[in-house]
């Protein structure tokens, strides 16, 4: 008897999850093992994305550029993948995020022939550079923000590769940490392949992979009766990022037809500073909007088939090497999903809430500590913006991050820093006929003399409302109460206190 | 005479054994506001009673805001500065792409919420001692606002609980009810300790009226001592289950993984799969080495996802519970198509009314029930006289394509989500599923446990007696336990002893401890939990479960951050009258049932007449008073003297 189709979908769904929660449970570092800042796909030899477990959609898109990437340079290079071989990679303009994100990927052998890929991305806390965490407020190039690793063999027939692992522990600053996650890594993706193995075992290859193109073409299908029911045209919107005193402009021409295309061409070009999102960042966010228009719809490569995005070589959206990149993953990546939405209010109006915090609020911090380096990242959420039918809700992650926060007992026990308070930011929500949800207050003394930077984002206009919905509160930080732009790296001494305030969401309809 | 009592949503289960080993079956319908009632009903028929152990969902009714039972009003008291950790939790949100999500309401609103100064520091340090003076104006306040019960949880109580034992001294004096973290739930992250607190304060006042009421009425059948179910598969007392009323959440569904505990070491079986589905859901849960596995990873009220928890979907607590995964696969769940054709099986279910259309209640989508009538695997009679309507079934499962195919398609659709379950329970442990003999009961599991083994690799399958009300059954016999927990242990040597002690005071029928650690390499976030025979190999054991589990080890320290002792009493041998022995073969009769791709004529029997020592060829069905068992062909079956049915296949 032919097993249904959705039989074998689910069941490499599985595995892309089962992947997920052996990387946590095994992995070293709190932005893993706490904040779960990794996902897992299952890649066809097409590169196509046949599963991913939902984990965070800035990653999750970006494997759709990624894993194409990697697979024409490892063609171009001539290195050909062969069993128990692992790929390692973090270069931004072929893995399609930023340095931080360090890739895994295993061909998936069965019977000496490739049948798939299994596929890993986790946030390293620190891959090197002048800078605690690796993400630099004030990089211009790649090469201020830290070490950048283009696809190469981190075992090969299952043995690992002395060379770059060394290279590793002298460049990334907490190579403890960083290995011990890579392990995790390497582990995942053997779970993948073990599952995958069961999955021919029971079915055989050839149903295997027909059950995967037909999971595809069904999702395709699935995809373009939605977009049947959403109004033809071209939708228009702009949104802004903040640089100094300047405000950086994203714009987007999104066509809805029988694909969705988002153009870019009016945004502006790159920039000399580390805003810039390479093309995997601005596909992921596009994609993730789209996305979230739909309700029960599988996010493999049939959806990101009818997903177009075209941006101009140059531009912030599509940067040229090296320039830098580093915030663009994880701030940029957020107006760019802000703009996207802003876009499709247009087209279904009752689909889109008005628009959250828009920033992670990412605080990079680290330094030296009695001989040894810590390095601690965090992200924190805010407001979601109303919606058309009720309140945002308050203090959380919204659009391209859905990362954990670091538990304040677990934070201190591993880092030289003594939380102050951790609160609700009462009425940072837009006012409106629906308000925007409050924003989060957070703030520590560090207990030595620390290294900190922190990008954020919308500290001087914050998130948009909707029909008349009054804005958000924009964001802020402060260093022992003095009040400090939006990006910035400062050397704080033992004592002091740092507070960030995230923004709130915009507020829906007006207040009246 | 020892009696089992097991509420459910539906039913009301009670097994009564008396001195002389008979034994009586009563189920009846629950009674959600008040289910003393319901139990009493049950208990009437009964003499004096010595012993009553129960199971109950009076817990996780109370916090879904079920059945007008209120929750109380709760008040925090949290470190200056923190009070919003409540509801900030982790600050992700439950779905991805849903722009329209919701976080979980917290248990306490804002203005309940009130912050006192007081600090202590990872290592236990105090940095701040408490002001008593503003716990005094802050009880005040709370008190005036209309809180009944109080939850207090200062930041790391876990490492050193003065703080927090103070702050409850003081409280006490003015509030009844009063939970501290550090004696719920005294480890790290103080979202989940606060969690747990705050969802054991709303559920003291609850849980104690309720046992207090049960145990009132209970005085008429000769004051029996009570024991409760808890969440991990203890049986505790009523006085533990009012202290820590957080511990009896999944009090029902862990009855029957102990009850399958008990069962499988009395047939020789040191792992077992417990397989239990019912009307709405199927839960597997795993016993490995006799015992019954837990985990800490809970949230009441929270969603599932392909039986996994979603994360963030509700309020965490963590206290062990028996090791579940659940999926929305049941008798009643509803069978249907999407709108680019794909069939659909769940979540959604019909439940017991109106229930599966060929119920004839008014139900008007086919439900699981309705396929398997139709593909002949049950009859058209339930034991309790339900005459099944076949027509109606057919109507229904003939809207979304052929009537066979959409039943054949739609049954292995739910074994694959009941198979993911437990998968969930086995292989993401790090346990190979066929080494292990699968436990199949409640209403519908038997029905689709020859499915799942085949689906997961298991050769054996055991249909325990009496599947529908195995629960209550299999609790009877259950082991009462009493745990006590010490995190970072300096010693696990003398600490373990020092725990036992302990124990042995507050319990001193205690026969014998079992040891438990949740080890870590330093520097990882979660732990494997590792029994405890000779303290000096957590280490070795460790390092191995490691590598069995992600495949892996690392060079680094390892550390044990949790030691658990449980002070155990046996509960009562298993004794239940044997089967009859082979006289003859059992008679049956004939019935055409769609198998794998074709209609055959299966012989049909019924339980309680097929002696021990009969071989019971497949294809073949197996009727009871509660369940019908579906033996698929290359599986042969024999009556156990437990009065077990084992299923076999090569």
């Amino acid at each position: 008897m032919k097993v249904k189709w959705e039989v074998l979908s689910k069941a490499t769904v599985f595995v892309a999850e089962e992947m997920g929660v052996a990387l946590k449970k095994s992995a070293l570092s709190p932005n893993i093992r706490e904040r779960m800042d990794h996902s897992c796909a299952v890649v066809d030899v097409d590169g196509r994305i046949v599963a991913q477990a939902e984990h965070i959609p800035v990653h999750l898109g970006s494997f759709r550029v990624g894993v194409r990437n990697v697979l024409d340079y490892l063609e171009r290079e001539g290195m050909e993948l062969r069993e128990g071989d692992s790929v390692l990679f973090n270069d931004p303009y072929i893995s399609g995020t930023h340095l931080n994100d360090v890739g895994v990927l295993t061909p998936i052998f069965v019977e000496g022939k490739l049948l798939a890929y299994a596929v890993n991305k986790a946030h390293h806390v620190d891959v090197g550079g002048p800078v605690p965490g690796s993400i630099n407020p004030s990089a211009t190039t790649l090469f201020e923000e830290g070490f950048v690793i283009p696809p190469v063999l981190v075992e090969r027939g299952g043995v690992p590769v002395k060379d770059v692992l060394k290279m590793i522990r002298e460049n990334f600053k907490v190579p403890e940490y960083s290995l011990g996650d890579l392990s995790a890594q390497l582990a995942s993706n053997r779970l993948g392949i073990q599952r995958v193995r069961q999955l021919v075992d029971k079915y055989g290859r050839e149903m295997l992979t027909q059950g995967w193109e037909e999971t595809l073409r069904y999702t395709e299908r699935m995809v373009r009766k939605e977009l049947e029911r959403w109004p033809k045209g071209r939708y228009e919107a702009e949104d802004y990022l903040e640089w100094g005193e300047d405000f950086l402009r994203i714009k987007v021409t999104l066509e809805i037809g029988d694909k969705v295309r988002a153009d870019f061409t009016e945004t502006q070009e790159q920039m000399d500073g580390p805003l810039n999102a390479v093309l995997g960042v601005t596909y992921s966010s596009v994609s993730f909007a789209v996305r979230s228009m739909m309700e029960d719809v599988l996010t493999n490569d049939g959806f990101y088939s009818v997903v177009e995005v075209s941006a101009e070589e140059g531009s912030l959206v599509n940067p040229r090497k090296p320039a830098a990149v580093g915030g663009g993953n994880v701030e940029t990546s957020q107006r760019i999903a802000d703009v996207t939405f802003l876009a499709l209010s247009k087209a279904l109006p009752e689909r889109v809430p008005a628009a959250p915090h828009g920033t992670m609020m990412n605080i990079m911090m680290g330094g030296v500590v009695r001989g040894k380096y810590w390095s601690y990242y965090e992200t924190v959420g805010g407001g979601s913006g109303a919606r058309p039918n009720g309140d945002g809700e308050s203090a959380v992650h919204v659009n391209m991050s859905n990362t954990l926060n670091t538990p304040i007992e677990i934070a201190e026990r591993q880092f030289p820093i003594l939380f102050t308070k951790y609160m609700i930011r009462e009425g940072s929500g837009g006012r409106g006929k629906y308000r925007g949800g409050d924003g989060i207050v957070r703030g520590f003394r560090v207990l030595y003399p620390t290294k900190l930077s922190i990008l954020a984002d919308r500290f001087r206009l914050g998130p948009w409302g909707l029909n008349g919905g009054e804005r958000g509160k924009p964001g802020k930080a402060l260093v022992s109460g003095r009040e400090m732009p939006s990006k910035f790296t400062v050397l704080l001494r033992e004592g002091d206190e740092v507070v960030v305030e995230t923004p709130g969401g915009g507020g829906y309809g007006s207040p009246g | 005479m020892i009696v089992s009592v097991d509420v459910g949503g539906t039913f009301t289960d009670i097994v009564a054994l008396d001195e002389s080993g008979n034994m009586i079956l009563y189920k009846g319908p629950t009674t959600p506001k008040a289910p003393e009632e319901g139990v009493m009903h049950g208990l009437s028929r009964l003499g004096k009673v010595s012993t009553v152990v129960h199971a109950t969902t009076i817990a996780t009714n109370a916090l879904l805001g079920q059945v007008n039972l209120e929750l109380p009003r709760v008040a925090l008291i949290t470190t200056r500065g923190f009070r919003d950790v409540i509801e900030i939790g982790r600050q992700n949100r439950p779905e991805l792409y849903n722009p329209f999500f919701r976080k979980p309401t917290p248990l306490v609103p804002r203005e309940l919420r009130f912050e006192v100064s007081e600090r202590t520091g990872p290592s236990g340090e105090v940095l701040q001692e408490l002001r008593e003076e503003e716990l005094t104006q802050a009880l005040k306040e709370a008190k005036g606002r209309g809180a009944t019960s109080l939850a207090i949880s200062f930041l790391h109580s876990y490492a050193n609980p003065r703080n927090e034992l103070r702050a409850k001294e003081i409280s006490s004096g003015i509030f009844q009810y009063v939970s501290i973290s550090y004696e719920v739930s005294p480890a790290p992250r103080e979202y989940e300790r606060t969690s747990s607190t705050v969802v054991n304060a709303a559920l003291m006042p609850v849980m104690r009226r309720y046992l207090e009421s049960l145990r009132e009425s209970l005085r008429t059948k000769g004051e029996p001592e009570l024991f409760i179910m808890a969440s991990s598969g203890g049986l505790i007392d009523v006085d533990e289950a009012g202290r820590r009323p957080v511990q009896v959440i999944e009090s029902g569904p862990a009855a029957g993984v102990v009850g399958v505990a008990v069962l499988s070491r009395l047939m020789g079986e040191p792992n077992a799969i417990s397989f239990d589905m019912g009307g709405t859901t199927a839960k597997a849960g795993t016993v490995v080495n006799h015992e019954v596995e837990t985990t800490q990873d809970y949230e009441v009220g929270g969603r599932t996802h392909y039986g996994r928890l979603v994360k963030g979907s509700g309020y965490p607590v963590r206290f062990p519970f028996v090791d579940l995964a659940e999926v929305s696969a049941g008798g009643g769940t509803i069978i249907w198509r999407d709108e680019a054709g794909a069939l659909r099986v769940g979540p959604l279910s019909a439940g017991a009314d109106p229930g599966p259309m060929s119920y004839g209640k008014g139900g008007n989508k086919p439900t699981l029930t309705d396929a398997n009538l139709v593909l002949g695997r049950i009859g058209d009679t339930l034991s309790e006289g339900l005459k099944l309507n076949r027509e109606l079934a057919l109507k229904g499962l003939r809207e979304l394509g052929d009537p066979v195919s959409v039943a054949r398609d739609a049954i292995s659709l739910a074994s694959l989500e009941m198979a993911r379950a437990i998968r969930l329970v086995t292989v993401e442990r790090g346990h190979d599923p066929s080494e292990f003999t699968m436990f199949a009961f409640g209403g519908a599991g038997p029905q689709y446990a020859l499915d799942l083994a085949e689906e997961m690799g298991i050769n054996k399958v055991v249909i325990p007696p009496h599947p529908g009300l195995f629960s209550a059954l299999g609790m009877l016999f259950a082991d009462r336990k009493f745990e006590i927990s010490r995190s970072y242990p300096k010693d696990p040597e003398t600490e373990f002893l020092e725990m036992e002690r302990e124990l042995k005071r507050r319990v001193p029928e205690t026969k014998y401890f079992l040891r438990y650690a949740e080890v870590r390499y330093e520097g990882q976030g979660w732990e494997l939990t590792i029994p405890v025979g000779d303290p000096k190999r957590i280490e070795d054991d460790f390092q191995r479960k490691h590598l069995s589990t992600y495949g892996f080890t690392l060079d680094r320290p390892v550390e044990v951050v949790t030691i658990r002792s449980f002070a155990v009493i046996p509960g009562l041998p298993f004794t239940l009258p044997r089967p009859k022995a082979k006289s003859g073969d059992p008679p049956f009769t004939w019935r055409e049932v769609f198998l794998k791709d074709s209609w055959e004529r299966v012989k049909v029997f019924k339980r309680e007449e097929i002696p021990m020592g009969y071989q019971l060829e497949g294809p073949a069905v197996v009727e009871e008073y509660s369940s019908t068992t579906l033996v698929k062909e290359g599986w042969r079956g024999e009556v156990h003297e437990t009065g077990s049915l084992v299923l076999r296949r090569d």
